[in-house]
């Protein structure tokens, strides 16, 4: 009996300790993750990645216990749409530069749907006015502060034959601008839609029949005329243009944050550049607003939508938003005051911009793409293609097929010429316009077989050199070489390259921009950089599966 | 031992009496706080709550969380019952829209104004032949906040377009100005761009719908009378009120974000937006130091959001939290919640006995951002009939774009 009473004791006890634990069990067992995927603007990359981090990193969970991941990637805000809109993006959050393109997104999803993509108002991250950024001497042989500024000034300069020489600075040579791939970024867009107000003397009520005239074409054709190459992302732009200094690039545009944040960097002494300003063009701007879109998308689940909406509170908790202003954004939090760095000192005037420009509808957004295109600068290009007989089985293949792909996208008024090479160089088509022969040149390329030696110097120089005596200086001008090897049997060398090209360093921004693709581990990279870093250009590592996307970047330049 | 019969009989009495109090502890909450109080929470269980649902509009959210702690703390009780209050926030005609078609079935509306309770007034008498709110009971059905709607803008640019206040005719001045092609250029200030108005959207929240009525007003130059036929069949009025309107860019969803964007995106996007007095006091020390000097102006005629807590005349609710929700309205009138709104988020106090001028209040500290504590010079906007209300909302719905 008292044997028992011990037992029950004991496996009551038992009991108790088990019971108890379970309390402890379930913070062991992990109860699932609610995974928020983000797609954002570049521009913000700096102060969205670490808070990302520190997010993940504090277990925040969702109601029913999981934890919430959030997976941030970066990316031009034009293009993440069309991702969303074919599919191939599925995020939980968009994030944008701007609201500016919300409209077309949704009349684009509206297609196939019965429901907007983006519903209500999204709230901002954080803001940052489109700006000119310009370095400082420049701005003021213009005549600022004291003159105010705008897209007008920047069409009369592009068109102007004496460039900075009209200015009193004929050592600047001419004037040199830029802005990003409308196809693929924000500012790009932004650009392209303040140009065409400012060529149909607007500030609003933009229409279609506006885009038809004549005059705003001329316009358009002269600021695109002075752009030395577009670009992927405002990101990118802005690292080109404090990186090459002002023989690089007299201005682009930007936001108001990437010129604040250089002009820290200056100031610390990490960057050695000229002061760069913000130009708050004078017959108004947008807003680069970076909303943030939790996505009316079927693959949107309830759970993800009620982590993404903790992750947005803790983006617009105040230590975040004093983040982004430490970083040279303007908080949408209207109780942080804007203080350093958002002052003259760092090139910015928190007081700009005066006015803004009203937003188009979608139709009219569309409509200035299509004449974008027709003005946009159009460009002269050899592509330099190794056949060499290391290229053999799928490289050759995923060339061939990607340079496909890439000359489809090509303008009609582009001029393209390829150039092959092994032991011999053989030009498949010579420099002339594309509209004419582009089937022609899409039967020769797709005719390409390997075999042979590497010429890769003598042919490079053959398609340097050709460019410069026969492409057109008004065009954007830029040779793409790909190679899967070192170079075994040229005459000429990688010092005549690079010679050649320093000769040619005058033209600043508008000299011919060489893209070089190290295709496989064989490539010389070292090589392949040396002579892509000085033109402006840029050294690609790249195999056959990812052959497709360097091309697509490379286009963005165009 | 020899117990006595007796004995037995008053033990058994006794412990009759004990177990009767116990049960009738148990069945009726009155009795519950008779018993002896550490066993009483040892061994009764806590009465049911009696719930007191409230959907009320978004402006008043702080305050009324805020105000709510102290509440529940009073211990206010109906039949011994505690009252829990639980809180449902939505836009104003939001509000209207969930009561009407049976998706939330609160005790208590409070929509930003007593323009939707006449509003839904009329809609449940059209549809149901009953109205689901009494407003003539002010037991049940009250006005505990007031604000009027106001205009803010930067002082800079008030200066140019209306100077010290604005003129009685100031909306067709504002219709005007929006829809000069000119724009600032008209008013010797080119580098302004084209003039910006913001108001919130008229069929979510309850300040772009007291706007579009103070225009309606306006154009007519009357202060009352305001007809539906003035609305559907004027001409030259539905063309005037909609170029004024297709001349504002987007409209926000509720006034707190509008007025948010008035001092983070400053006057390059609006020049001025029609607000709340209580909004443009709770963001007044964050717009200090940004774009310029912000200030406020009454318009010529005042339209009042009186936030009323009305009680639902709803077979949903039952006696109990009629009772309960009276105690809560009372609560919300009372003199510490009313200052707490005055001193913290800048409401006008229904309790006249709460000065509105008193030193540290927001009519003191911001007078020179010119809120004015006494506003008996202007004179008021009457409400239309619910009919009047619908068919401007209407009017609105079909013909402006969002």
């Amino acid at each position: 009996m008292k044997f028992r009473i011990q037992f029950l004791l004991s496996l009551t006890i038992i009991l108790f300790m088990l019971l108890s634990a379970c309390g402890q069990l379930q913070s062991v067992i992990s109860p699932g993750t609610a995974t928020v995927s983000i797609v954002y603007g570049s521009e913000k990359t700096e102060w969205l990645e670490p808070l990302v981090k520190q997010f993940n990193a504090a277990n925040n969970k969702i109601k029913n216990g999981k934890n919430i991941l959030i997976k941030s990637t970066a990316m031009g805000s034009i293009e993440s749409v069309r991702g969303i809109m074919d599919g191939s993006l599925q995020p939980t959050v968009w994030s944008p530069a701007s609201s500016i393109y919300i409209p077309v997104a949704n009349a684009e999803w509206r297609k196939t749907h019965t429901d907007d993509l983006v519903t209500g108002t999204p709230k901002d991250l954080v803001l940052s006015p489109v700006v000119i950024a310009m370095w400082r001497p420049m701005a003021q042989a213009l005549g600022w502060p004291g003159k105010a500024l705008g897209w007008t000034d920047i069409a009369q300069l592009a068109t102007s034959s004496d460039g900075w020489k009209a200015f009193g600075h004929p050592e600047w040579g001419q004037f040199k601008f830029g802005h990003t791939h409308p196809d693929y970024s924000n500012s790009g867009i932004v650009s392209i839609i303040a140009e065409a107000y400012a060529g149909a003397k607007k500030q609003r009520g933009l229409t279609e029949a506006d885009l038809q005239s004549p005059d705003l074409n001329q316009f358009m054709s002269a600021v695109e005329s002075s752009v030395i190459h577009y670009g992927t992302s405002t990101g990118f732009f802005s690292d080109r243009m404090f990186s090459n200094g002002p023989s690089y690039l007299s201005a682009a545009v930007m936001y108001e944050n990437l010129i604040v944040a250089q002009e820290s960097k200056r100031l610390a002494g990490t960057s050695s550049q000229i002061p760069v300003v913000a130009i708050y063009p004078k017959e108004g701007t947008f807003w680069s607003n970076h909303p943030y879109v939790i996505l009316n998308a079927p693959w949107v689940t309830d759970e993800q939508k009620e982590a993404a909406e903790a992750f947005q509170a803790f983006l617009l908790d105040k230590p975040q938003q004093l983040k982004a202003l430490e970083l040279g954004f303007r908080p949408s939090d209207p109780s942080v005051p804007l203080t350093a760095p958002l002052d003259t000192q760092h090139g910015a005037d928190p007081a700009q911009p005066k006015t803004i420009l009203e937003v188009p509808s979608a139709a009219v957004i569309g409509g200035i793409q299509n004449l974008w295109k027709q003005t946009k600068k159009p460009v002269d290009l050899v592509v330099v293609m190794d056949i060499s007989g290391s290229m053999g089985g799928d490289k050759i293949t995923s060339a061939r097929s990607s340079l496909m792909q890439f000359i489809r996208k090509l303008d009609d008024r582009d001029r393209l010429e390829i150039i092959t090479f092994s032991t011999d160089i053989t030009t498949l088509s010579s420099l002339s316009e594309l509209g004419g022969k582009r089937q022609q040149v899409l039967d020769s390329v797709s005719g390409i077989f390997e075999g042979g030696d590497t010429k890769l110097f003598d042919a490079t120089l053959q398609a340097y050199q050709e460019l410069q005596q026969n492409g057109d200086p008004k065009h954007i001008r830029s040779v793409v070489v790909l190679t899967d090897g070192r170079d075994n049997s040229s005459t000429s060398s990688q010092a005549d390259i690079l010679n050649k090209i320093n000769a040619a360093q005058g033209e600043g921004g508008n000299s011919i921009k060489l893209f070089t693709i190290a295709f496989g581990s064989d490539a010389d990279k070292t090589v392949l950089q040396k002579i892509a870093d000085p033109t402006g250009g840029k050294e690609y590592d790249s195999s056959p599966t990812t052959i497709q996307s360097i091309y697509d970047d490379i286009a963005t330049f165009f | 031992m020899y117990t006595p019969r007796i004995n037995w009989v008053l033990l058994v009495l006794y412990g009759l009496a004990v177990a009767g109090v116990f049960a009738a502890a148990l069945l009726i909450p009155t009795f519950r706080d008779i018993a002896y109080a550490p066993l009483r929470e040892l061994i009764l269980p806590p009465p049911a709550p009696i719930v007191v649902s409230v959907l009320y509009s978004t402006e008043k959210d702080a305050w009324l969380k805020d105000v709510i702690t102290g509440f529940e703390a009073s211990g206010a009780k109906v039949n011994g019952h505690p009252i829990k209050v639980e809180l449902q926030a939505l836009g104003s005609w939001e509000i209207n829209a969930a009561v009407m078609d049976g998706t939330r079935k609160p005790v208590i509306v409070s929509p930003a104004s007593s323009l939707q309770i006449t509003a839904l007034q009329d809609a449940s008498i059209t549809r149901t032949g009953k109205s689901l709110v009494n407003p003539a009971d002010s037991g049940a059905c009250r006005p505990v906040l007031k604000t009027p709607l106001v205009l803010v803008a930067w002082k800079e640019r008030a200066d140019v377009l209306w100077g010290q206040q604005p003129a009685s005719t100031l909306w067709k001045n504002v219709h005007d100005t929006l829809v000069n092609p000119q724009g600032w250029a008209a008013l010797n200030h080119p580098d302004w761009g084209y003039v910006k108005f913001g108001h919130t959207d008229p069929l979510k929240s309850n300040s772009g719908f007291m706007t579009i009525l103070s225009m309606t007003y306006g154009y007519y130059g009357k202060t009352s009378g305001l007809t539906s036929s003035d609305i559907l069949t004027d001409r030259d009025f539905q063309k005037w009120f909609l170029d004024t309107e297709s001349s504002l860019g987007q409209f926000e969803d509720s006034t707190g974000p509008l007025m948010q964007k008035m001092i983070t995106y400053g006057p390059s996007t609006f020049d001025f937006v029609a607000v709340y007095e209580a909004t443009a006091i709770a963001q007044a020390d964050n717009a200090v130091g940004r774009y310029g000097e912000l200030r406020i102006y009454y318009p010529p005629a005042l339209l009042w959001s009186d936030h009323p807590f009305c009680i639902l005349n709803a077979d949903w609710v039952t006696p109990e939290q009629t009772q309960a929700g009276k105690l809560f309205i009372n609560y919300l009138s009372s003199q510490p919640a009313q200052n707490l709104a005055l001193m913290k988020y800048g409401f006008r106090p229904v309790d006249p006995s709460v000065k509105l001028d008193q030193a540290g209040s927001p009519f003191d500290r911001y007078a020179a951002n010119g809120f004015i504590a006494d506003l008996s010079h202007l004179p008021e906007l009457e409400i239309p009939a619910g009919n009047v209300l619908n068919t401007l909302r209407d009017f609105w719905s079909r013909n402006v774009t969002r």
